[in-house]
C-alpha cells in the first residue's frame, strides 16, 4: 500500500492550497480528485474575483484555478484525477477507485477538501429534462462550450444564481425572470445590478408553482409567496421557456468525515452537515483536517486561505515545522481571512437584515426588492459625484470587502482606505484622464466614466461590456436604464479592448445629456 | 436523549397533502406522500425509511435527496431536521460496480 | 434545438477534439472527440435521455456532474452510462434507456 504524509481529497482551491503549503515544507503530498479536470468550481468561473490584491481579487475565477495548478506542480504535488475516494477509514487508510480497480493508500495526515453540492428545490414538473442546476449551466457553458438553453428561468438571487444569470446572457441565452422566494435579493447588490441593467426583470418573494411540458420544459408558471411561503392566489405569471436552473444553495459534502467517525453538527449557518472543527480545520480525529465548503459554505476566496492553513497545520501535525512557526503563519492567514469575513454578506450577519451601511448610509431598498438602484437613490452614496469633465462614477452602494478601484486609478480619483470594506469615495479634486481602468477593474461592473455635460446637449458614458458582438463605432442603439428598461436614444462613440482590461471592453455611448446619471448600458437596434 | 427516539410520542394521523405525489427520491421514483406515510408506518429515522422505501438506494446513492428526504420525514415528526440524525454513511461514498469493487490493484510497491 | 458557443467573450474559441460521427438511437451525429457525450447531444438538440423504470417518464442532464445519474443511457450495450462525465469517442453507439434496457418498455 502506498503511503503518502498527506492525503488530499478534492482538487479544488481549498486542497490545492492545502497541497501547496504542505509541499513546500517537504511533504509527500497526493491529491485525488474524482474529477476529469482539476480546480474544482474554479474553472466555471468567468468573472473577476473580489477581495484585495492578497486575495487575487480582480482575478477570473478560472485564471486563478490555472496558477493554482502550475504552483501545485511545482511544488512537486502529485495530483490524481478520475480517482473517487470511496471510503476514508479511522487509521488514515484512504481507498480510491480508479478506472476499474480498487487501490489502497494510507497518510499521515488527511485533508478533506471535497466541496459542496447544491441544493433541491420540488415542484411539479422538477424531473422534467430542461430543469438543471446552476452549476450545470456552468459546467456546459463554460466548460464544454454548449448553450444549456435558449430561454431561460432562473431560480434563486444568491451569488451564484446572480452570477451565473449573467454569464448565460454572456453566451445568447435570454434569461426571461430571474425569482426568488426570498423578499430580498440574496446576493450582492453589484452583482444584481449587472443582470438588471441588461433588462432582466427580479420577482422577489415568488417562487415556481409548476414546470410545464411533456417531454421537456416548455413552459414555466410562477405566483408570489406571503410571509409563510403559501402561493397569493392570482400572482400567476406565466414564461416559455426551455430552461429552468436552479440555484438554491450548497450543502457540504461531508459524508467521508462522518464515516470516518468525525464529530459532526448540523450547522444552519454553515449549510448543514459539517464536522465540527477549529479555525484552523482540525476536525475531532487527530490527522484529519478539513478546508473549504465542506467545512462551511463561503466562497473560493475564504476556501483558498482555509486550505492553506490546513496544509501548515498538517505539517506541524507530522513535525515538519515547529509549533511556534505554525503560530505565526496562521496569525498572518487569520488576518487575511477575517479580512474577508466582514461587511454586509459577512457570515456573521448573515440571516440580518441591513438597513445602513457602515457609514450610514441607507442601503438602497430597490436593490433589494427588485436589483436596481433606483434613481432618487444613486445620489447617497459617496462613489457618486457630480462635476465637470469626465469623471468616475462609482456605484458600489453595500460593503463588501473589495477594493480594486482604488488600485486602479493612478490619479488617486478612487479611495477606499485601510478597510476595505467601506464604500469606495470619488475623490474631490482629482484629475480624471479618462484612461478606463477604473471601469475594467471593478469586479462587480460598477464604475462607469461619464462626461454629463459635453457642451451639445449631450453626456458620454463609458461601460463595462462583456458580450458579443462587440458593436461598432457609430452604431445607433438605445440607453437602458439601471432597471434594464430602454429610456433613451444612444449611439457607440468607441468600443476599447485593451489586453490591460482583461477582456473587459469599454464601451462608450452618447446619449442626450438630461441621462447622464440615467443610462448605464447599451442595446443596439 | 432526543425526542425522536421516544416511539410513544403522538405525531396524528396521517393526512393527505396536495403535494403528496410529489416526486422525491428520483432514481427510485418514490414520492413525497409515501415517505409521509412510511413515518406513520412507523419508519421514524433516515435509515429506516431508507431500508423501507428504497429512498437513497438508487443509482445515485441518495445524492440528489438526502437533504428533502430529511426535511420531509422531519416535518412529519413535528421536528427540526437539523434534530434527526443522518442516514448511516458507509463506503462506497459513490456509486461502484461489485466487479471494481472487488477488482483490488496488485501491491507494485511496498510502502517507503 | 440547442447550439455550441462559437465565440464567447470572456473564454474566446473553446479547444475542441476532433469532430467524429457516432449514432444516436440508430441515427448518425457528430461530436468532439473527447467531449462528454451528453454535450453532443445538446449540440444535437437532443433532451431526452431515458425513461424512468417505474412511471416511464423522462429524463436528462440535471447536475452535469457525474451525480444525480439522470443522465445514463445505453452506450456501446452498457447501461447506466453518464453521458454528462463519459467521454464520446469516435463509432459511439448510444441509445436512449428505458428502465435499465435500450428496448421501449412494450417490446421488454
Amino acid at each position: 500500500m502506498k503511503r503518502y504524509d498527506l492525503i488530499i481529497v478534492g482538487a479544488g482551491p481549498s486542497g490545492l492550497s492545502a497541497g501547496i503549503e504542505a509541499a513546500k515544507r517537504g511533504l509527500k503530498v497526493a491529491i485525488f480528485d474524482e474529477n476529469e479536470k482539476p480546480g474544482g468550481q474554479l474553472f466555471k468561473q468567468i468573472h473577476k474575483f473580489f477581495g484585495s490584491k492578497e486575495h487575487r481579487a480582480k482575478v477570473r475565477g478560472f485564471v486563478i484555478g490555472q496558477q493554482l495548478l502550475d504552483e501545485a506542480d511545482e511544488a512537486g504535488v502529485e495530483v490524481v484525477l478520475n480517482a473517487t475516494v470511496i471510503g476514508l477509514y479511522q487509521d488514515k487508510e484512504v481507498v480510491v477507485k480508479r478506472g476499474n480497480e480498487i487501490e489502497h493508500f494510507k497518510g499521515n495526515a488527511i485533508v478533506i477538501a471535497t466541496g459542496a453540492a447544491e441544493n433541491m428545490v420540488t415542484f411539479p414538473g422538477w424531473t422534467l429534462p430542461g430543469v438543471i442546476g446552476a452549476g450545470a449551466a456552468q459546467t456546459m457553458m463554460n466548460l464544454h462550450g454548449v448553450l444549456p438553453g435558449k430561454k431561460v428561468l432562473m431560480l434563486g438571487s444568491g451569488n451564484v444564481g446572480l452570477v451565473v444569470s449573467f454569464q448565460l446572457e454572456q453566451c445568447g441565452c435570454e434569461v426571461v425572470a430571474l425569482v426568488d422566494a426570498a423578499p430580498r435579493v440574496g446576493g450582492y447588490g453589484v452583482h444584481a445590478a449587472k443582470v438588471a441593467r441588461t433588462g432582466v426583470p427580479f420577482y422577489l418573494s415568488h417562487t415556481i408553482v409548476k414546470a410545464e411540458g411533456e417531454e421537456c420544459v416548455t413552459g414555466v408558471t410562477i405566483a408570489e409567496v406571503d410571509s409563510k411561503f403559501q402561493f397569493i392566489p392570482g400572482t400567476e405569471k406565466h414564461f416559455d421557456v426551455d430552461t429552468i436552473c436552479l440555484a438554491v444553495g450548497l450543502s457540504p459534502m461531508s459524508q467521508l468525515l462522518k464515516m470516518a467517525g468525525c464529530k459532526m453538527e448540523d450547522n444552519p449557518k454553515r449549510g448543514g452537515q459539517v464536522p465540527i472543527c477549529d479555525e484552523y480545520g482540525r476536525t475531532s480525529l487527530p490527522g484529519v483536517f478539513v478546508a473549504g465548503d465542506v467545512s462551511g459554505i463561503e466562497e473560493a476566496s475564504s476556501a483558498m486561505i482555509e486550505g492553506r492553513m490546513a496544509g501548515i497545520a498538517a505539517a506541524e501535525y507530522l513535525g515538519y515545522i515547529e509549533k511556534k512557526d505554525l503560530d505565526t503563519e496562521l496569525a498572518a492567514l487569520d488576518l487575511a481571512l477575517d479580512g474577508l469575513r466582514q461587511g454586509m454578506f459577512a457570515p456573521k450577519n448573515r440571516g440580518k437584515a441591513i438597513e445602513q451601511t457602515e457609514e450610514g448610509i441607507a442601503i438602497s431598498q430597490n436593490l433589494l426588492l427588485h436589483g436596481y438602484v433606483a434613481d432618487e437613490e444613486i445620489d447617497r452614496f459617496p462613489g457618486v459625484t457630480h462635476r465637470s469633465g469626465v469623471h468616475p462614477v462609482i456605484e458600489c452602494t453595500q460593503n463588501i470587502p473589495c477594493n480594486p478601484c482604488q488600485d486602479a486609478c493612478k490619479k488617486g480619483c478612487i479611495s477606499i482606505g485601510a478597510n476595505i470594506t467601506s464604500l469606495p469615495i470619488a475623490v474631490e479634486g482629482a484629475d480624471c484622464i479618462n484612461c478606463g481602468m477604473c471601469v475594467a477593474s471593478c469586479s462587480g461592473q460598477a464604475i462607469f466614466l461619464v462626461d454629463e455635460d459635453c457642451g451639445d446637449g449631450t453626456a458620454t458614458v463609458t461601460l463595462p461590456y462583456e458580450f458579443l458582438p462587440l458593436p461598432e463605432e457609430g452604431t445607433k442603439g438605445k440607453g437602458l436604464g439601471r432597471d434594464g428598461k430602454v429610456i433613451c436614444d444612444a449611439e457607440v462613440v468607441s468600443v476599447k479592448s485593451l489586453k490591460a482590461f482583461d477582456k473587459t471592453s469599454l464601451l462608450t455611448m452618447r446619449v442626450p445629456k438630461e441621462y447622464a446619471t440615467k443610462a448605464r448600458f447599451f442595446k443596439a437596434v | 436523549m432526543n425526542s425522536v427516539n421516544d416511539r410513544s410520542r403522538d405525531i396524528g394521523p396521517f393526512v393527505p397533502g396536495p403535494d403528496d405525489d410529489m416526486l422525491i427520491c428520483r432514481c427510485e421514483e418514490i414520492t413525497k406522500g409515501e415517505i409521509r406515510m412510511a413515518v406513520h408506518d412507523g419508519m421514524w429515522t433516515l435509515t429506516e425509511i431508507r431500508r423501507y422505501l428504497r429512498t437513497g438506494m438508487g443509482l445515485c446513492q441518495g445524492q440528489t435527496c438526502s437533504r428533502l428526504v430529511k426535511g420531509i420525514v422531519a416535518r412529519e415528526l413535528g421536528i427540526s431536521p437539523a434534530e434527526l440524525e443522518p442516514a448511516t454513511s458507509r463506503v462506497p461514498m459513490r456509486p461502484i460496480e461489485m466487479k471494481i469493487f472487488a477488482n483490488e490493484a496488485p501491491d507494485e510497491r511496498e510502502d517507503g | 434545438m440547442s447550439e455550441r458557443i462559437k465565440e464567447h467573450p470572456i473564454l474566446g474559441v473553446q479547444e475542441k477534439g476532433e469532430l467524429v460521427k457516432f449514432t444516436f438511437d440508430g441515427k448518425e451525429i457528430e461530436g468532439y472527440e473527447g467531449e462528454p457525450i451528453a454535450a453532443a447531444l445538446k449540440a444535437a438538440g437532443v433532451m431526452v435521455h431515458r425513461y424512468t423504470q417505474k412511471e416511464h417518464k423522462p429524463r436528462g442532464i440535471f447536475c452535469a456532474i457525474g451525480r444525480c445519474t439522470d443522465c445514463v443511457m445505453v452506450v456501446n450495450g452498457e447501461p447506466n452510462v453518464r453521458t454528462c462525465i463519459t467521454p464520446l469517442a469516435a463509432g459511439m453507439d448510444v441509445r436512449t434507456q428505458y428502465g435499465v434496457s435500450d428496448q421501449p418498455f412494450d417490446e421488454q
